[in-house]
């Protein structure tokens, strides 16, 4: 039971995870507002479904696109200027952090708010203990979201040029990539991909403005487990603390569910600094 | 004529900041012992942060942490708040060298992330281990002076940060100063000119850090109330809007700073709590636009007219 919850926990963080790693390995920027756009999608995806009405099948995919522009319009506004100064992005994605909680508390307000579930019920699974569909539908989806992602970056030519500008951006741009595009629609989709996560998670534990930072850290702590800028390492990394954290809540404290991640950053950081499918470089 | 100005101007700035005390209401009074502290804490966050190109996200944690241990050795076993804060800043210097030591080898990013997450872990177990640190509730310590006066805090805070200010005056005019500024500029000519970037950088956090630590202190002991509003990243972001605002990587822009965004969100509290709304969208246009902050603003200005 908290293996599957672990691993439900699990894909989700690796989607989430996926979206900080995408964006540290093509630009070196680490997204620190990821969290908040976490919680905007969850936000989005309950005022879209509830107060408007929308079918929540349409009310998700609608609520990841719009983060999608948030993401492209930070990008656009903010994070071009800065590229080649590590120090700047660091300072305005956390000022922009603060500034998107503060704004989702004034927006939003302060009280977790639940979308409506997709399905209702509960699955036997094999023979052992009943699931919930919602927990098991998430999954499913969840999956789907991994398998297209690792599709759209090792099959399609986006995918391609993504990988070029990573190991070498000279050498691509003068190939004839559009670097500039690239980095924008790759940050729009590292927003997209927190998006997913929120939408995905908000009918199983609702969200709320502060909850943000945890969220962020959870992720950041994945892609530093997983290694920076692999993909791998964050479906590895994302079901290893995913699983964790819910051994951990379950058999030790739930207060301190989010010391295991702490505690997981720091072993990394003095056995294995560059993470388990890092490369190592100096 | 520079040694004039070198010389004199901090002089001059010293003597006006005794009068103070003298005409300022009690709560003018208390909002000049507040932007002292963030004075401390702005500056040394901008040793690090503007000097060697490392963003930390726990001074207001480290800062937590000098409060805390000091506010707890009060309570429970009666120490000194005097002895207390130099042991409060000696615990922030060792886990400030712990957490610089394993991430600034990795480069900036992993020291930014690390340090998040040191403030965020700090923030639960304080909530948590309400039975040591009284959680949200805040933990009640006595203060600095016998009879409590404000006059006596704030020359108490002026001369902590005016120390402050020298030590960091001297370092970033030091050779060491200059290395920092070696590693900022470019990190590969520097350490092929047989710098050790690593050390600098460790060291540089390690006392900025216990400044940090120290400043917490006195400011929970001033507070007579340590509360995790101290360690948090809300408070984080103000610190470093500060620096960012005032002006980074310049010595005057982080005091300027300080001293702006605390006076001016004495005005807006007011209209309800709002500032850090304000002050987040201050702080975005300025990184986005004037980097160097109101210092850079106001420099370029009088050159200009120099010039003309």
């Amino acid at each position: 039971m908290y293996l599957t919850n672990g691993m439900v926990m699990g894909v989700i963080n690796a989607i989430s995870a996926i979206g900080v790693s995408l964006i540290v390995g093509i630009m070196k920027v680490v997204n620190f507002a990821h969290g908040e756009l976490y919680i905007f999608a969850g936000y989005f995806s309950y005022h879209l479904s509830t107060s408007l009405g929308l079918p929540p099948l349409l009310a998700m995919p609608l609520s990841i696109f719009f983060v999608f522009l948030i993401g492209i319009l930070m990008e656009r506004t903010l994070i071009r200027p800065t590229y080649g100064d590590e120090m700047y992005s660091l300072i305005i994605t956390f000022v922009l952090s603060i500034v998107l909680q503060n704004a989702a508390l004034l927006i939003f307000g302060p009280y977790p708010n639940k979308p409506p579930n997709l399905v209702s019920g509960a699955t036997n699974i094999f023979g052992l203990f009943h699931y919930g569909n919602q927990r098991l539908l998430s999954f499913g989806i969840s999956i789907g979201i991994l398998v297209f992602i690792f599709y759209l970056i090792k099959r399609t030519w986006f995918g391609k040029s993504i990988r070029a500008i990573s190991q070498d951006r000279g050498m691509a741009s003068l190939m004839g990539v559009d670097h500039l595009k690239v980095n924008m629609v790759s940050f729009g989709l590292g927003a997209a991909l927190a998006g997913a996560a929120g939408v995905i998670i908000a009918p199983i534990f609702p969200v709320t403005p502060t909850g943000s930072s945890a969220i962020s850290l959870t992720a950041f702590v994945v892609v530093v487990l997983g290694g920076m800028g692999s993909l791998k390492g964050c479906v590895v990394g994302g079901l290893i603390l995913g699983i964790l954290e819910n051994l951990g809540a379950a058999y030790i404290s739930t207060m301190y569910r989010h010391i295991f991640g702490f505690v997981v950053l720091i072993l990394v950081l003095v056995f294995r600094p560059w993470g388990l499918f890092g490369q190592k470089t100096q | 004529m520079a040694n004039f100005k070198k010389f004199w101007i901090p002089i001059l700035f010293i003597i006006l900041a005794i009068f103070p005390p003298f005409f300022l209401s009690q709560y003018w009074l208390h909002v000049m012992i507040i932007s002292l502290f963030y004075v401390m804490m702005a500056s040394s966050w901008n040793l690090i942060a503007g000097f060697t190109g490392q963003v930390s996200f726990a001074h207001a944690a480290f800062s937590g942490v000098g409060a805390y241990v000091s506010g707890m050795l009060a309570v429970n076993l009666g120490l000194s708040p005097w002895l207390g804060i130099l042991i409060g800043s000696a615990v922030a210097a060792l886990l400030g060298l712990g957490l610089g030591y394993l991430c600034i080898r990795m480069g900036g990013i992993y020291l930014s992330l690390t340090t998040l997450g040191f403030s965020e872990i700090l923030r639960i177990i304080i909530t948590n281990e309400d039975k040591w640190t009284r959680g949200t509730m805040g933990l009640q310590v006595p203060g600095f002076f016998a009879e409590y006066s404000k006059v006596s805090n704030y020359f108490l805070f002026l001369i902590v940060a005016i120390l402050f200010l020298i030590i960091i005056y001297r370092i970033i005019h030091s050779e060491m100063g200059l290395s920092f500024r070696a590693v900022l500029n470019d990190e590969l000519a520097a350490s092929s000119s047989g710098i050790n970037t690593v050390r600098v950088r460790v060291l540089a956090f390690t006392i900025s850090s216990a400044m940090a630590g120290m400043a917490g202190g006195l400011y929970g002991h001033y507070l007579m109330l340590i509360t995790p509003d101290i360690p948090s990243l809300g408070q984080m972001f103000l610190v470093l809007a500060m620096a960012v605002i005032g002006g980074m990587g310049s010595f005057v822009g982080p005091i300027v700073g300080s001293f702006a965004l605390e006076i001016l969100s004495e005005y807006i509290r007011i209209y309800g709590e709002y500032h850090v709304l304000l002050f987040g969208l201050v702080a975005l246009g300025v990184a986005r636009f004037a980097p160097e902050g109101m210092m850079g603003i106001l420099n370029r200005r009088w050159r200009g007219r120099g010039l003309s």
